[in-house]
């Protein structure tokens, strides 16, 4: 059970004035953001907007320039706060998947918990068996990578991250790389871990899992949070331009 | 007279021995701990210092680029003047792990390199500390691209090492030079001399090839 507890009244996920920059170009531009314990965000936008860029600073893939970043009361770039520790409480799903080649999906699930949390190997391996099985791959235990199709890999990646028991769950466009048949049985697993009350972001352009689970659709581009609304005042009326030139891309096909 | 000549060799076998000896134990010590500095220096190499890392840089940089043959003249000539004596087999051991480990160093630089970005990211974002990453993820996945080129590079020690016979090591190479006083037929004496070399070395050349293969085909499970 995710814990509901924010300190000093602040969301789980806090941005305040955040600003990035790659070398000249402003990749991120004054973001102000906050998402609260158990809700779930989806983000979209055209790529190189920085919809991915915003997720990786959350665990700090990437770095800020300046504003503040807060998450589960802890100020990124804050000497006190240790960034390896925080880590643990927030799992990311990368859209390459970006399982260990060389490890089973079960060692791809048990690593982080033994060598981090230092769980027990054996009570460690029956969790990660409990969750393959709950991400719908039981008979893959001892599948290597490769062995497994893309959504299947996905699954484990998603199956890995729960495996650390995180407060939040970080995914970036997790079906992107993905075969159009194998996309559902990945946002299936999305939506079940969403119902079971995790904190999420989520960077995708699949409406039908934001109409369904998000309570919040933050429209990004260049770099900005253009609107933000539930998914039905988004969808149904969007209030910019560039929002409205770039569902109807999306929705047209 | 060849046939007495051969006599003559065989007469000398144990000598022969000894040097096939000397040649063995100088490249199999040498081995071992270049491989573990040149780990070391490989995996520091790449890690975040940049200090720490150009120096590692220039000092392989320097090695790459000088004779063997000077490296241990000055190890075995000049570090006394400085005060430092070293016997001559010291001297063998010290110059020749310095140059495993340094050529050792590139490659295992160029294992680590090979590893995905998002493999690193991945360990990152499960909060594996820094050793982990590199014990648990990285080295695992660089072993592939490191072995093949490490094995061939341990043949190329072996056949370093008979560069110490300057030093007065009596190594395989000294034993032909001590031979052929005697015998005066190089060309048979030290046909020997490279044949000794070759039986020592082809196992290695063999391992190499087939190391090759099987990481060309296993889908990346190397245990280390």
């Amino acid at each position: 059970m995710t814990s509901n507890r924010s300190k000093n009244g602040t969301g789980m996920i806090e941005f305040r004035g955040v600003n990035k920059w790659f070398g000249t170009l402003n990749v991120l531009r004054d973001i102000t953001l906050s998402v609260e314990p158990r809700e779930v965000v989806v983000v979209c936008g055209p790529s190189g907007s920085g919809k991915s860029t915003l997720i990786r600073c959350i665990n700090g893939l990437e770095t800020i320039r300046d504003g503040d970043l807060v998450v589960d009361g802890q100020r990124l770039g804050d000497p006190a706060t240790n960034m390896t520790r925080l880590r643990t409480e927030i799992g990311f799903v990368f859209q390459s998947f970006n399982l260990y080649p060389h490890k089973t999906a079960l060692e791809n699930v048990t690593l982080a918990p033994i060598h981090v949390r230092k769980i027990p190997r054996a009570e460690a391996e029956k969790a990660g068996r409990e969750l393959l099985a709950k991400v719908g791959l039981a008979d893959k235990v001892n599948a290597y990578p490769a062995q497994l199709s893309g959504g299947q890999q996905q699954r484990v990646a998603i199956a890995r991250c729960l495996g650390m028991r995180p407060k939040i769950m970080l995914f970036d466009e997790p079906t992107s790389a993905l075969d159009p048949e194998m996309i559902s049985e990945v946002l299936d697993v999305m939506v079940a871990v969403a119902e079971e009350g995790m904190t999420m972001m989520v960077v995708t352009h699949e409406m039908g899992f934001a109409r369904k689970v998000a309570q919040r659709v933050v429209f990004m581009d260049a770099g900005a949070i253009v609107e933000s609304g539930t998914p039905d005042e988004f969808f149904s009326h969007p209030k910019t331009d560039r929002s409205r030139a770039f569902l109807s891309k999306i929705l047209r096909h | 007279m060849i046939w007495q000549q051969l006599q003559s060799i065989a007469g000398s076998y144990p000598l022969a021995l000894r040097g096939l000896g000397m040649t063995v134990m100088l490249s199999l010590i040498s081995l071992v701990l270049g491989t573990l500095i040149g780990f070391g220096l490989g995996i520091l190499r790449t890690g975040g210092n940049r200090l720490i890392s150009g120096a590692i840089g220039a000092w392989v940089d320097l090695i790459r680029g000088t004779p063997f043959l000077v490296q241990i003249f000055l190890i075995f000539f000049i570090l006394p003047e400085l005060g430092i004596e070293l016997d001559a087999f010291t001297a063998g051991i010290i110059a020749l792990t310095n140059l495993a480990a340094c050529f050792i160093c590139e490659i295992v630089v160029a294992g680590i390199r090979s590893v995905p970005t998002g493999q690193v990211e991945a360990a990152l974002a499960s909060g594996l500390s820094r050793w982990q990453r590199m014990r648990q993820v990285v080295l695992p996945q660089a072993m592939r691209i490191v072995l093949p080129p490490l094995v061939g590079q341990y043949v190329l020690l072996i056949k370093d090492s008979s560069v110490v016979s300057a030093i007065g090591l009596t190594d395989l190479t000294r034993v032909g030079w001590l031979v052929v006083q005697r015998v005066p037929n190089g060309l048979l004496v030290f046909f020997l001399v490279g044949l000794g070399y070759f039986i020592v070395c082809y196992p290695l050349i063999m391992l190499a090839r087939r190391l090759e293969q099987r990481m060309g085909a296993a889908h990346g499970e190397v245990q280390l």
